[in-house]
């Protein structure tokens, strides 16, 4: 039953409602930010529901305010969430909430706690079918679900009012009207709030449907009584107000919230997209300055290139959408080699793969990469060309140059790491002069199997 | 590290001649350029937006301007609207491209433009000289990143290949291997030694793949150029 420990990392300064829920995740999300076992925080909870229907209005109100944890990052900045706390303290009593959504007249003081009662009873009834499924992040169909029960619990007082028992019929039928009413609006503000489009006008009228709804449930307490005078009238008047407030309230503060959160995110965006403008703008360029001044292969050229190269894909990153894969990790094998070693490594691809690029071949060119920076540094050029056969890869260094025939001893590395492993990858791989007669270049083909993209 | 033009190649051959302009706006990078450069080359004005760029450009006539690509000022077009709107008033000068970034639309964008090679903010001042030189002896300087792109924009991979000179949409074979070996990070020179060609047709190549990058109506081109109101 103790779904989330208060020592769960997780564990926040704000109040929110968990994924892993119940009904609401109230009880788990109070439990996670008081860090009092959610077990006692339940029982608590139920007990409260049970002296006058307190516990199931605080639990209402907690959920309508407390945000869900999805939205909690972007949330973060909500002041409500320092706010919540306090109120729940200040409502466990009861009382006070009590006599905010139900003023007026005693016998609605009773209805509302009979009402109460028997939706904390089924809330209850849905805490232990949904336990079953333990930890499902799924929501249960709580709307639909209390829509039943409140239907059911018609037919049973109308049964039981039948068979003689003495129901107050004329303030159980009024409630049923007004949560009812309560279940369909709120059901409708979820779906006006979810954002489905194109029918939103037609939701609206449905929702303003199951506010009258509401009213006239409220309405009903007064109309079925006895000796109707002007008080009556007063009050029955002002509860209708409350009462399509305290049902449009929590639309609306959720609504506020995405709002306020709407905002923060395209605040957020726009400080991006302007800090990236101004590090463009600066730092990459003091950036391009310092390699600039510093010639082409001292370390604070090095240095800046790798800088560079980092602010570069972090600003900018998702924006290309050049050749994928074997291009970045290229890259990203030239940024960690020009870390080691002075040198400069250009790479340059043309064409896009779209397919795993076998280890063989990223290794193979890896090991070509260092041995340039090794043995020749000053700049290397990988070139990169991924056809729809082909792939091939070289990399040109302007060292002193090797011809593969009289590699020595100590270079027994080409051989096994570079050519060999082409080879065994089913491709192959060649040692020739480089540009101009100096340096080295060293090319990888790797025939692309077409056979394998056409299942 | 690239090798000066050989003078059959150069031609003119007369490097105290070339007046440059330095359009940057950033101070820093100007002044920075300026005392990198070969002492041959000789500075004629700076600007920093894209009006000063015009007018000194338009005053000074210079024969090379080394142009940033972003540019504050104008109506916002950057250093390809000082190309469209000085190079007519300044009809002996010619532009290269300077920039921060590699990007294929910035790329598309100068040269569209009209700039006559293109290349990074991080080359060395030696790079840029001799990139100024060449570009003032009428070549075309294209980046080894620049290669790969126009290999890549006019679908050489996928093996398209031009039968005529004329065709504008594709890169011929010749000129299909000239831009391979730049992308692998040939200098002109070390182009023509691997192809056994001379350095004068390696230039005549190249020359006519920056003509077709600037002319040719091949859809990524296009498509890059209209979705940024280039066209």
């Amino acid at each position: 039953m103790t779904l989330l420990r208060p020592t769960d990392p997780r564990f926040t300064g704000h109040l929110v409602r968990p994924r892993l829920r119940i009904v609401a995740g109230v009880c788990a999300g109070f439990a996670r930010h008081s860090g009092l076992p959610v077990t006692f925080v339940r029982t608590v909870t139920f007990v409260l529901a049970l002296c006058g229907g307190a516990g199931v209005l605080l639990y209402g109100w907690l959920w309508a305010t407390t945000p869900d944890e999805a939205a909690d990052g972007a949330a973060g900045s909500d002041p409500r969430g320092d706010r919540l706390p306090k109120a729940a303290l200040t409502g466990s009593s009861g009382a006070p909430s009590d006599t905010r959504t139900r003023p007026g007249d005693p016998a609605a003081g009773t209805t509302g706690g009979t009402a109460a009662g028997t939706a904390a009873g089924s809330g209850g009834a849905i805490e232990a079918t949904a336990d079953a499924r333990d930890g499902e992040p799924r929501r249960a169909p709580v709307t639909e679900i209390l829509l039943g029960l409140a239907l059911v619990g018609t037919a049973g007082a109308l049964i039981a009012n039948r068979l003689g028992a003495d129901l107050p019929v004329d303030a159980i039928i009024p409630a049923i009207v007004a949560l009812a009413g309560t279940g369909l609006a709120w059901r409708q503000f979820a779906e006006l709030r979810s954002g489905a489009g194109p029918q939103s006008s037609g939701m609206l009228v449905r929702a303003l449907g199951a506010l009258v709804l509401v009213a006239l449930g409220i309405l009903l307490f007064f109309v079925t009584s006895e000796n109707p005078n002007v008080w009556t009238v007063v009050v029955a008047a002002l509860s209708v107000l409350v009462g399509v407030a305290v049902v449009v309230a929590p639309w609306a503060v959720r609504l506020t919230r995405d709002l306020s959160d709407e905002r923060a995110a395209r605040e957020r965006e726009a400080g991006r997209a302007e800090m990236a403008a101004h590090l463009h703008d600066s730092v990459l360029q003091t950036l391009a300055l310092i390699q600039q001044k510093a010639g082409p292969h001292s370390d604070a050229a090095r240095l800046a290139r790798a800088q560079e190269r980092d602010l570069r894909d972090w600003l900018f990153t998702g924006a290309t959408n050049g050749p994928v894969d074997l291009a970045a990790e290229l890259r990203g094998i030239a940024t960690t080699v020009e870390r080691d070693y002075a040198v400069h490594v250009d790479v340059v691809a043309v064409g896009s793969v779209d397919r795993e690029v076998p280890d063989a071949l990223l290794a193979a060119a890896r090991e070509a990469i260092l041995n340039a920076a090794r043995h020749a540094g000053g700049s290397v050029s990988v070139y990169v060309e991924s056809s729809p056969t082909t792939i091939e890869v070289s990399v040109t260094d302007r060292g002193p140059g090797f011809v593969i025939g009289d590699i020595p001893a100590d270079r027994m590395g080409v051989r096994e790491s570079i050519l060999a492993r082409m080879q065994r990858a089913g491709g192959t791989a060649s040692v020739r002069p480089g540009p101009g007669g100096t340096g080295t270049e060293i090319r990888l083909s790797l025939p692309l199997d077409i056979q394998e993209d056409t299942p | 590290m690239t090798d000066p033009m050989t003078d059959p190649t150069t031609g003119t051959d007369a490097p105290c001649d070339l007046t440059v302009v330095i359009v940057d706006d950033h101070s820093i990078f100007r002044s920075g350029l300026r005392s990198e450069l070969d002492p041959a080359l000789r500075v004629l004005g700076e600007a920093a937006t894209v009006d000063e760029a015009i007018a000194v450009v338009v005053a000074t006539q210079p024969r090379v301007v080394l142009l940033d690509v972003h540019l504050p000022g104008g109506t916002g077009g950057g250093g390809a609207e000082v190309i469209r709107t000085a190079a007519p008033l300044a009809p002996s000068t010619l532009f290269l491209a300077l920039s921060v970034s590699d990007a294929a639309d910035d790329v598309v964008t100068v040269i569209r433009a009209g700039a006559r090679g293109y290349i990074t903010k991080s080359a060395s001042g030696a790079e840029v000289s001799d990139a100024a030189r060449r570009v003032a002896g009428g070549d075309a300087v294209f980046s080894p990143r620049l290669a790969g792109f126009v290999l890549d924009a006019f679908g050489a991979v996928a093996g398209e290949t031009a039968a005529t000179t004329d065709e504008l949409d594709r890169l011929s074979a010749r000129e299909q291997e000239v831009m391979r070996l730049i992308a692998r990070g040939y200098a002109y020179k070390e182009v023509a030694s691997a192809l056994f060609i001379s350095p004068k047709t390696v230039e005549t190549h190249v020359s006519a793949v920056l003509r077709k990058l600037q002319l040719s109506s091949r859809h990524e081109l296009t498509a890059w150029a209209t979705a940024r109101k280039l066209l």
